[in-house]
């Protein structure tokens, strides 16, 4: 699977894609461990203090949040396109 | 100046507004009669400002606490070398002045905070142009309390995230409940801004305004559309109304007073 990840997020992982090796059949929840041990950098950025995903923090899959699914729990398919939207605030 | 037609002047200078079915004289006449307040004077506010003065919206309320610095110039289109040091707003005015002398400007040289945001109330919709999340949640809720629509753009580097927050559909909260802890994302001071990406974003921004007052077409309600321009991609995400929102959802807040607008800007005992 891979992860796109937006804004600063691309940013403290040191790239905007990060394939992980984690397939069908796999949780988003799965994949998003792989991401951490590839990136563990994130682990802290994605988190919050309880160790849920923090709430100004979107998980995508193919282009929509996964709480309109089972959350982390989702089941991924063959060819399942994951991301991490964070909120930008710029604007000067 | 409503029951009043078009001058001979307006004619000729919306005449590309007015030929089309979409818009015509009708709409046209809309958009003069209508106002949008632009929070923020800066990289997204400056095109936002230059394309609703263009268009003839009639009445355009700036708010910025800012003095134009000669930094800003790379990407702030409205103010001018001559501008350095002066209020924001001023230098805004000055510009649609010079630009259209149909459109009347209201300027605010403050921040928006609690005290001063029931200033939005009465514009027909709201720009957020602004450059930090806390005035970001202000305007989302003081805006959804009072039922006017926001069209908001936020940019970080080479990236823009435009959506547009209608009274009938989701507000930024269901997308993004609280903000990030202060700190946890870089501003553009430190990290710095491609100067031609707050005109893309902002120039969206204002199209949106625009399809607002006019109630053409279809918002970005219930959209949030990424602009990436280094790989020069859109893409877009859908995000639905949250019934747990604390502003929008089935159990909503009827004030802003006890909202705190710093840190994580969170509502009530759940936030954290």
């Amino acid at each position: 699977m891979q992860w796109k990840l937006f804004a600063d997020l691309a940013e403290v992982a040191g790239d905007r894609e990060i394939r992980v090796d984690v397939g069908p059949g796999a949780t988003v929840g799965d994949a998003l461990d792989a991401l951490f041990e590839a990136q563990p950098a994130l682990r802290d950025r994605v988190l919050n203090d309880s160790g849920a995903v923090a709430d100004h923090i979107n998980v995508l899959r193919n282009g929509e949040n996964v709480g309109a699914d089972d959350g982390l729990e989702t089941t991924l398919v063959e060819g399942d396109e994951l991301a991490l939207f964070p909120p930008v605030s710029g604007g000067r | 100046m409503s029951g009043l037609s078009l001058d001979a002047t307006q004619l000729d200078r919306y005449s590309r507004h007015i030929i089309m079915d979409e818009v015509g004289p009708e709409g046209q006449k809309r958009l003069l009669e209508s106002s949008a307040l632009v929070i923020g004077a800066g990289g997204l506010g400056a095109p936002v400002i230059q394309y609703l003065a263009a268009a003839g919206v009639g009445h355009i309320g700036v708010v910025d606490d800012d003095v134009v610095e000669r930094s800003n110039l790379q990407r702030q289109v409205i103010h001018g070398d001559a501008d350095v040091g002066r209020p924001k707003v001023d230098s805004a005015k000055d510009f649609v002045t010079t630009l259209n002398p149909d459109v009347d400007v209201d300027t605010h040289q403050t921040r928006l905070g609690r005290s001063n945001a029931d200033l939005i109330e009465g514009y027909d919709v709201v720009v957020d142009a602004s450059d930090n999340f806390p005035t970001r949640y202000l305007v989302n809720d003081t805006a959804r309390l009072a039922g006017i629509p926001v069209s908001h753009g936020a940019i970080y580097k080479f990236e823009g995230q435009v959506t547009t927050l209608h009274p009938d559909g989701p507000c930024y909260r269901c997308l993004f409940r609280e903000a990030p802890e202060p700190g946890t994302v870089p501003d553009c001071a430190t990290t710095g801004v491609l100067g031609v990406l707050p005109g893309t974003v902002g120039c969206i921004q204002a199209t949106e305004a625009v399809k607002l007052l006019l109630d053409a077409g279809d918002p970005l309600v219930g959209r949030m559309l990424f602009y990436d321009a280094m790989d020069m991609t859109f893409d877009t995400v859908p995000y639905a109304e949250d019934p747990d929102c604390p502003v929008c959802g089935d159990d909503p807040i009827d004030s802003i007073e006890d909202v705190e607008y710093a840190d994580s800007c969170g509502i009530g005992a759940g936030a954290d």
